[in-house]
């Protein structure tokens, strides 16, 4: 049983390589390239996953509930125990038994900027996390789809993949395919290939990524069939983000114990929140940048002590835990902790990436509002009517608010829109919908007055009494 | 049978079908606008949302809210034995009529102007399942009209990005032309530069296009839809046998679209079937019977050429000579029994051969790489007439031995042919070297014969013939047609015979009753026409009359065909009717424009 609120201790650091605050200063960061990573306890995890069967990997990570870290929460141990077994005398990457993972490397929720770190600096701690995952899961290949603008990191990922070819992790002579497996999992070839997006936001959502991995538009698929069963290429699929694999070095390393010491249990019954976070923070405070705390960091806390404070000593207004798609917190709601009970505890959609955004007492919530969803009007795939209509609507009525050219019924409209679209309604495919609809939810009902004082005077009937 | 309960109706259905298809099975309606049969599911326009109870298994079978209570697309979901669904809830309800409103919110409105307006999915929808007024008050996204193929308009602006057509080009023929471009409502459908939608089934996604985005050239403007009648027929351009509607209003061909038959040509047909009719109202039609007079042709009248033709035929074979009769492939089954049987009854030992059947290429098959027994694929026939099996099939029962083309053309230049009947009913001009070299009253200048020329449309071979009669195309007849895959399929007759032209049937029952001498034909029908008696004098009018025996009834004549030869029994029992439902909206009435 962990702890239940956040004391602030963690010793096993995602970005012990990457010196982060406030463990470290973020000047002396430098790319860990394969000698220096291994001299500091690199690949160790890999090959004692190796020396276990990939049942028993499964299990280790499923006992650490490791919540995904790309905005789901959900738990990857669980996610991969989906995935139908290898075919009978058949061994991963067989003609009939090819198996992928997809890494989500897309990033491009607005606010986050977590998974870069990881990338740009430490690309081998992702490529032990791959092939334990590929171990684990049985996977021959796996692709890293890494969001366009991430040029740098891309190429990082690319020069330490060059390196990890050379030393034998993956390849024909990978350490998957030789005596370093001694676990009594199949021996089969691992290969690995970073795959760049082209910019659309949507193809971070797993399915809209299979497609664009695939060379398709990046439209997200309709499940059933799900991913696990039926994903890249029509065949079994794990979805995984950057973040989330890192943390099974930690977990085959030292064990799930190691990572449950860290983090939170929930205080209202629901799953976990485990082991550390990388949190970028932005918007009004003194030192935006990213970070690493445990989970269950109240927002107040990261601010006040570590981010310098609010900028220039103003009151904190609202925030965005972790991505506009989760909705906002309220003025009242600075004492917040970062965890994953957050959705419910405090009526926004969950904790998303965990890189909050904070605005500070000057900031007008309806141009912020308006500003969100002119994201989302521009990143829609366009598939379902409600998300592709309603969000180019919504942006509409957004502006006419901000510009003080809206009256009380174009707010209760707004309103009605952002509810009825949403995968959580049941009305869209995936879930960028639901995000436009909490954004904007939250935003109207948390900071109402706000939007009514930008409103024109109603008509008012009058009636001329002739006497 | 398992069972499911859409909207209160209990359902039987097989596993596998999704809650959308049982609905349209059982004569539900659920609204749809992406979900079509002969294509993939993507359940994209969401106005097919339902709720549902379904019983869990893990609950002793209870019924609990599907998918947690939340609306799920009825198209994608597969029913579920004992589930109660409802796109009729308070829920779904709400939901269509959000979508009827986001889908008009950047739809220009322009119904009036509008082709397809009148068989427009989101007029029905927005009466149906609309909210009746638009609470939009911002710019409409605008969009550009654009070409995009040789037959095809694309008015983007209308288009609700339902992606029927993009998928169509993927799955159906495999040619990918059209593709979605740009994001959320700025998306459009597009064609890539310089690559039009060009391929031979390109104008399905026209019938494909729920709304009036995908435009027929041809059609623009030319009718609206409700003044238009559907009747429906077989395709009369290839061998294929293409279940077809064809439109017409006052006597005019407006347009052919596919009738679906999931066992020939599923939901589609290929542009030469939807464009290939021009010829029905071409400006060459034969409208009127000549004869020859003092050795020139004259337009004269029915009885004249018919007392003509049975003498000149008569005369012939009482000299010892055989009759031979060419059965053109674009005639009916029915026509080529009372062809056959008038040429017999002439001369019981006639010649009979089938005419020329033109074919062009070879059949291709649709996705390219698809075998042609994939029963998804679409095939386009190289042969380009409709019912050359079908003309041998009955020639063959009722007489002793029949031609092709070929050597029916080499075996009429023998001296020992007095008399031929030749029908012609070809698109295009038929009277090649070879047709007029053999089809002619004295071939190579030997010795003379008696020819009879049944077409439809004027031909260098009409010089050839001492009595020419004008025929009709198939859109104006009913009969049966055999297609390449031995199916007999019956049409029905769409709009009335071009002027005082008659169908190749009814003319060979007319000579059959002329030949018995059956005493006065009855006038049946009777026509005013002008005629320039003589150069310089004032026209007048003339009453001319077309003389009719027993009509010819298609019905009539393959029920007359099965009991009279045991070879033919397959017309009473294997002809293909048209099935067809009538439509009908609850609640609108019909009235007779
Ligand atoms: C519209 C949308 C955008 C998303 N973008 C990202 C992204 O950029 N990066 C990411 O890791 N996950 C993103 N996700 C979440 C993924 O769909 C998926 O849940 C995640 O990659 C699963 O990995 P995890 O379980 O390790 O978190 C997005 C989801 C949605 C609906
Ligand atoms: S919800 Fe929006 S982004 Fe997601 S699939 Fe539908 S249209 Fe595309
Ligand atoms: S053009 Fe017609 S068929 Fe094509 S996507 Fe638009 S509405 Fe659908
Ligand atoms: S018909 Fe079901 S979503 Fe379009």
């Amino acid at each position: 049983m962990g702890k239940t609120a956040y004391d602030g201790t963690p010793r096993h650091l995602l970005c012990k390589r990457i010196p982060t605050p406030p463990f470290g200063d973020w000047n002396d960061r430098h790319y860990v390239d394969y000698d220096e990573y291994v001299a500091t306890g690199g690949y160790v995890a890999l090959r004692k996953s190796l020396a276990q069967s990939p049942d028993a990997v499964t299990q280790e990570v499923k006992k650490a509930v490791v919540r995904g870290r790309g905005g789901a929460g959900f738990p990857a141990g669980v996610k991969w125990t989906f995935l139908p077994p290898v075919p009978e005398g058949k061994a991963p990457g067989d003609p009939g038994a090819e198996r992928y993972l997809a890494v989500n490397a897309d990033e491009s929720e607005p606010g986050t900027f977590k998974d870069r770190l990881l990338m740009e600096f430490d690309p081998h701690q992702l490529l032990e996390g791959i092939a334990i995952c590929c171990h684990a899961c049985g996977l021959n290949k796996a692709y890293i789809f890494i969001r366009g603008e991430y040029y740098l990191q891309a190429e990082r990922l690319e020069r330490a993949l060059a390196e990890a070819y050379e030393k034998g992790i993956f390849g024909e002579k990978c350490v998957q395919n030789s005596d370093a497996n001694s676990g009594g999992g199949p021996r089969f070839r691992v290969d690995c290939y970073v795959h760049r997006g082209a910019g659309a936001y949507i193809c971070g959502e797993e399915t809209a990524l299979l497609e664009a991995i695939e060379g398709k538009r990046g439209y997200p698929r309709i499940k059933p069939p799900f991913p696990a069963v039926e994903g890249l290429f029509g065949r079994p699929t794990v979805i995984n983000n950057v973040e989330t694999l890192c943390h099974l070095t930690l977990i085959m390393d030292e064990g799930a114990e190691a990572f449950m010491a860290q983090g939170v249990e929930s205080t209202i019954g629901g799953p976990p929140s485990y082991g550390t976070k990388l949190m970028g923070m932005s918007g009004h405070v003194e030192r935006p940048g990213c970070y690493e705390f445990e989970l269950g960091i109240p927002l107040r806390l990261f601010v006040e002590e570590h981010c310098g404070g609010m900028r220039n000593g103003k009151a904190f207004k609202a925030a965005i835990p972790g991505g506009v798609s989760m909705g906002i917190l309220g003025t009242d709601q600075y004492d917040a902790e970062l965890d994953f009970d957050i959705g419910r505890k405090y009526d926004v959609l969950g904790l998303g990436t965990a890189c909050p955004t904070v605005f500070d007492e000057d900031t007008d919530m309806v141009a912020v509002a308006r500003n969100i969803s002119r994201f989302y009007k521009h990143e829609s795939c366009g598939q379902c009517t409600p998300c592709r209509e309603g969000s180019g609507w919504l942006y509409q009525l957004l502006c006419r608010l901000t510009d003080g050219d809206a009256r009380a019924k174009d707010l209760d409209l707004t309103l009605e829109l952002a509810e009825s679209m949403g995968s959580m309604p049941g009305t869209t495919i995936c879930g960028l919908a639901d995000g436009n609809n909490f954004a904007m939810r939250t935003i109207i009902q948390k900071f109402r007055s706000e939007f009514e004082a930008k409103l024109k005077p109603a008509f008012v009937t009058a009636t001329v009494g002739a006497s | 049978m398992p069972t499911i309960t859409i909207n209160g109706v209990a359902c039987e259905f097989t596993k596998g079908q999704m809650i959308l298809q049982v609905a349209h099975a059982n004569g539900l309606d659920i609204p749809s606008y992406c979900y079509h049969d002969g294509l993939t599911i993507v359940a994209s326009c969401r106005i097919c949302l339902g709720e549902a109870m379904a019983p869990n298994p893990r609950n002793e079978g209870k019924l609990e809210p599907y998918m947690g209570g939340k609306l799920f697309p009825t198209c994608q979901t597969a029913a579920v034995d004992g589930m109660v669904v409802n796109t009729d809830s308070t829920k779904a309800v709400a939901n269509q009529k959000a979508v009827m409103e986001y889908l008009l919110i950047n739809h220009p409105l322009d119904c009036p102007v509008c082709d397809q307006s009148g068989e427009c999915l989101l007029q029905d929808y927005s009466f149906s399942y609309g909210r009746g007024a638009s609470r939009f008050e911002e710019q409409k996204v605008k969009q550009p009209k654009k070409d995009v193929g040789p037959n095809i308009l694309l008015y983007s602006d209308r288009c609700i990005l339902c992606t029927r057509c993009v998928r169509f080009t993927r799955e159906v023929t495999g040619t990918s032309e059209l593709y979605v471009n740009g994001r959320g409502n700025k998306s459009e459908i597009d064609v890539f530069p310089g690559v039009a939608l060009d391929n031979p089934l390109a104008s399905n996604v026209i019938d494909l296009c729920p709304v009036g985005a995908l435009l027929d050239k041809e059609f623009l403007f030319a009718q609206r839809v409700w003044f238009l009648r559907s009747t429906p027929s077989i395709d009369g351009i290839t061998a294929s046998g293409d279940n077809i509607w064809i439109e017409h209003n006052e006597g005019k061909v407006y347009r052919v679209k596919p009738r679906e038959n999931l066992a020939i040509n599923k939901w589609w047909i290929t542009d030469e079937v939807r464009y290939g009719w021009k010829h029905v109202h071409a400006e060459h039609r034969l409208r009127s019977p000549m004869r020859r007079k003092h050795g020139a042709l004259i337009e004269d009248d029915y009885k004249r050429a018919y007392e003509d033709t049975i003498a000149g035929l008569k005369k012939a074979v009482g000299g010892g000579k055989r009759l031979a009769l060419l059965v053109s492939p674009n005639l009916t089954c029915e026509e080529a029994y009372a062809l056959g049987t008038l040429a017999k009854l002439i001369d019981p030992q006639a010649v009979f051969g089938v005419g020329p059947v033109p074919f062009v290429g070879e059949d291709q098959t649709f996705p390219p790489g698809a075998a042609a027994d994939d029963a998804k694929a679409f095939t386009v026939r190289a042969e380009k007439a409709p019912n050359a099996r079908g003309v041998q099939r009955v020639l063959g029962a009722i007489g002793q031995m029949v031609l092709d083309a070929d050597a029916f053309l080499a075996r009429v230049k023998e001296p020992d042919i007095g008399a031929i009947v030749a029908t012609g009913n070809y698109r295009e001009d038929w009277a090649t070297a070879e047709v007029l070299g053999a089809i002619d009253r004295a071939p190579g200048g030997g010795e003379s014969r008696f020819v009879v020329l049944l077409d439809t449309h004027g031909t260098p071979l009409i010089d050839h013939a001492d009595v020419v009669i004008p025929g009709a195309t198939w859109t104006e007849k009913a009969g049966t047609f055999e297609n390449a895959e031995k199916v007999l399929q019956a049409f029905e007759q769409a709009i009335p015979v071009i002027e005082l032209a008659k169908t190749e049937g009814q003319i060979a029952l007319d000579l059959i009753a002329e030949f018995h001498g059956t005493p006065g034909l009855a006038d049946h029908r009777a026509s005013v026409v002008i005629v320039d008696e003589q150069p310089g004098q004032v026209p007048q009018a003339v009453e001319v009359v077309a003389p009719r025996s027993r009509l010819f009834n298609a019905a009539d004549i393959r029920t007359e065909m099965a009991d009279r030869y045991p070879g033919l029994s397959a017309f009473a029992t294997d002809v293909v009717l048209p099935s067809v439902d009538a439509e009908k909206v609850e609640g609108v009435e019909m009235v007779e424009l």
